[in-house]
């Protein structure tokens, strides 16, 4: 029976940076033919209560690249088991598994992308857009001796938001880390940037 | 006489368009019928109880749609509405809603915005927009007492720099300070609540200038 | 960040808008197969007036109900109806929001417990008195109101 010829697909992996998720093999290679790969994945309630269950990819059943965006996939912060096959025709591969299930908890938190700048005398930032799942941890101060650090939790990224209304003549200093509310984690901050605002500073 | 019920196309894209819990069922005439003298028949039914009960106000008209915010105001109902068209004797079968759900599918009004201003500052005050009352003399209720996790995304834009920024607030009232004098300043505002996604409603864009700096005024003098 | 908090119980880890967009997908389809219109079973004298203190263990028995009775058995529906997808979103997160509910069982709770226990057993009541199907199907429709009494506690 010509179900099992083609050879399984190896060396599944899961990439994921800022909550977005790539599942990549190697691909299956046969001269002058094009090989589909078939995704699937299978959460903690799937594997506990319905084992024999498996979910086809919302993006890739079928593909043709040896890889599949799984981010739509993958709704909850529990481990993903997940499956690839290889189809040519009528001959299609055995199942090969992702060798450890994907939590998304393990994702890269990258520090975000953020634009400081002033109008007139009001500090405004504009965030990186990374998505629904995303909160910007926000600190900046006024840049002098002993400052203290002010916090604000921003969101949407992707729009200019107000800071804060700033004193004549002094420096402000900003930096942002992303909080993901979904795993509870932080990204590292991102490097500072200052803005000086026009006219004297008053007196402390 | 209760008409017959025969062929004749049923009205379609039968929605509810509700705001501020204002609930109008709307729907489109059925088509190929262009001319002739349609009329309509609405009932609705409360999910959860035995029957579908009559609108008097809506039995045989003219419009395509009806106002049934007063059978629909416990927002923690949810609802469906059937309507008919009724052509001489001959009416079509009844078209049919979803279930509606006004507490998850209002959309929520902008906020009455008041804008004061001085040389550097505006302060504006936001009123959370009203619920939908039968009577003007009714009591009102605020949408804050329905949504206590209401909040407002207010947009500022600053014409002379042509710069935009936001702030997303829970209270009534917010002072702009230290913005530039004798410049027009640009506010719009949202109303948001949690949950699943609504279509919003901005308010008007209002537009009010800071005055213009009086100490350079009494220097030029 | 926000969490759930049915009294003293904390649920972390979890995205309220994600189970959202998971039913708001699929609701048109689920809601139009459930034609006993004339029951609804979170009925909201079942839903009212539920304390803090109560809230942890009725949550905790209704979603101990929906993941090992409802979901178990709408599986099939949910490939039908082409929504595996939401299916699974609110499955494995009701999951996760079960596994983080640790309801008190000291004897001073007792009281606070049983009226949990029957505000589920009025649920539970309505649902064995009907069709099996269309009770799967009507709870699977129903979980609107489910997720709207949930975020009240989500904060």
């Amino acid at each position: 029976d010509g179900a099992a010829v083609l050879p399984a697909p190896q060396n599944l992996s899961v990439q994921s940076t800022n909550m977005k998720h790539v599942l990549t093999w190697s691909p299956v290679m046969v001269p002058e033919e094009t090989v589909y790969y078939s995704v699937e994945y299978q959460g903690e309630y799937e594997s506990l209560y319905m084992s024999h269950i498996w979910i086809p990819s919302s993006w890739c059943s079928p593909t043709a690249g040896p890889e599949c965006d799984i981010t739509d996939d993958i709704t909850a912060t529990v481990p993903y088991s997940l499956r690839v096959r290889a189809t040519l025709g009528s001959q299609t591969s055995a199942w090969s598994t992702l060798k450890h299930p994907f939590n998304r908890n393990s994702t890269i938190l990258t520090p975000p992308g953020m634009e400081v700048t002033k109008d007139g005398f009001h500090l405004v930032i504009k965030l990186e857009d990374l998505g629904p799942q995303f909160e910007f941890f926000v600190a900046y101060w006024r840049r002098e001796p002993g400052a203290k650090e002010h916090i604000k939790m921003v969101r949407p990224g992707g729009i200019p938001m107000h800071l804060e209304t700033m004193d004549p003549g002094a420096t402000y200093c900003v930096k942002a880390r992303t909080f993901v509310k979904a795993i509870g984690r932080y990204s590292a901050f991102s490097q500072a940037e200052c803005v000086k605002v026009q006219g004297e500073s008053l007196p402390l | 006489v209760p008409c017959v019920s025969s062929g004749l196309p049923k009205p379609t894209n039968i929605t509810f368009l509700s705001i501020n819990m204002k609930n109008i069922l709307q729907w489109n005439p059925p088509e190929g019928l262009h001319g002739a003298e349609i009329t309509y028949t609405v009932q609705y039914f409360i999910y959860g109880q035995k029957k579908w009960l009559n609108k008097s106000e809506c039995r045989n008209i003219h419009r395509t749609y009806c106002d049934l915010s007063d059978e629909t105001s416990d927002y923690e109902h949810q609802y469906y509405a059937k309507v008919k068209a009724i052509w001489g004797m001959n009416c079509s079968k009844w078209a049919e809603t979803g279930r509606f759900y006004p507490f998850l599918e209002t959309q929520i009004g902008p906020p009455e915005v008041a804008l004061t201003t001085d040389e550097k500052s505006i302060s504006i005050v936001l009123t959370a927009p009203e619920k939908w009352k039968k009577n003007p003399e009714e009591s009102s209720i605020s949408m804050q007492q329905i949504y206590s996790n209401l909040k407002y995304n207010v947009s500022i834009y600053n014409t002379k720099s042509n710069r935009t920024w936001s702030q997303c607030v829970t209270n009534h009232t917010l002072v702009l300070s230290w913005l530039e004098p004798d410049t027009v300043y640009c506010v719009l505002v949202e109303s948001l609540v949690p949950g699943p996604a609504r279509l919003t409603r901005p308010s008007e864009k209002q537009c009010v200038s800071t005055l213009k700096d009086q100490t350079s005024e009494l220097k030029v003098k | 960040g926000q969490e759930f908090r049915f009294g003293p119980c904390r649920v972390e880890g979890v995205v309220l808008q994600e189970l959202w967009e998971a039913f708001w997908d699929m609701k048109d389809v689920v809601q139009a197969q459930d034609n006993v219109t004339s029951v609804r079973l979170l009925r909201k004298e079942i839903l009212q007036n539920v304390s803090e203190a109560e809230s942890c263990y009725f949550i905790h028995s209704l979603l101990k109900f929906y993941l090992n009775t409802i979901f178990k058995n709408y599986h099939a529906k949910a490939v039908k109806f082409r929504i595996l997808r939401s299916f699974s979103t609110l499955a494995n997160n009701f999951a996760v929001i079960m596994s983080k509910l640790r309801p008190r069982q000291e004897n001073e709770m007792f009281s606070i417990s049983e009226n949990a226990r029957r505000r589920f057993l009025l649920f539970q009541g309505a649902f064995k008195q009907l069709d099996r199907e269309a009770a799967l199907t009507k709870a699977f429709g129903e979980m609107d109101i489910l997720l709207t009494w949930m975020q009240k506690f989500y904060q």
